[in-house]
């Protein structure tokens, strides 16, 4: 199998948001709301630290 | 009023067992703490994330560190990496042609595979304050 960063970073931020949903929140809306919200920040920083980084690359 | 005060310890005590014995199942087996509390769905979501985590990593050829890690790096990761109960003992079992850091994907099985370990053990901590009835 191989998977390019992105891809690993979709399936750590999706297996990581449903977990952390469930062990934090009790009522199934507020887990679906949390995970979706988990998800998009796990993305969101990921990304923006890349950018970040991208001076350095050069 | 009595009896209940006399109850009581025993219930604690038994209460403890249960909750260490959650813990324990939680660790070997991702979920089965949950199950052993009747927490089905609970159960079910963490054998999957555990899991899917765990897979992805051997299949992406990461590195499965063994007890015999000579820097604290590899300690740390022998540690979190045995985590994952008996996804690590499969895997150490299995080899799957053994790791491959030299790509990237390998190193991202290693981080994968580490992750999994460390997701259980919340989970098995989850299982223990459900039993010890702290957490709904």
């Amino acid at each position: 199998m191989n998977l390019s960063h992105f891809q690993t970073l979709l399936l750590l931020a999706f297996v990581i948001s449903v977990a952390f949903a469930f062990l934090s929140k009790r009522r199934m809306g507020d887990r679906g709301k949390y995970a979706v919200w988990a998800f998009l920040m796990f993305l969101l920083v990921a990304v923006a630290i890349g950018w970040l980084m991208y001076p350095l690359s050069r | 009023m009595a009896d209940a005060k006399q109850k009581k310890p025993e219930s604690s005590a038994g209460n403890a067992a249960r909750a260490w014995g959650a813990t324990v199942a939680g660790w070997l087996v991702p979920g089965l703490g949950h199950l052993m509390l009747r927490k089905w769905g609970r159960a079910a979501v963490y054998f999957l994330c555990v899991g899917i985590l765990a897979v992805a990593g051997l299949a992406l050829r990461g590195n499965i560190f063994s007890s015999h890690e000579s820097d604290a790096f590899g300690v740390l990761g022998f540690l979190a990496d045995l985590g994952a109960g008996i996804f690590y003992f499969v895997a150490r079992f299995i080899e799957n042609g053994g790791p491959d850091v030299s790509h990237a994907a390998g190193d991202y099985g290693t981080r994968l595979f580490a992750t999994a370990g460390v997701l259980n053990l919340l989970c098995a901590l989850d299982a223990h304050e459900i039993a010890r009835e702290r957490k709904a």
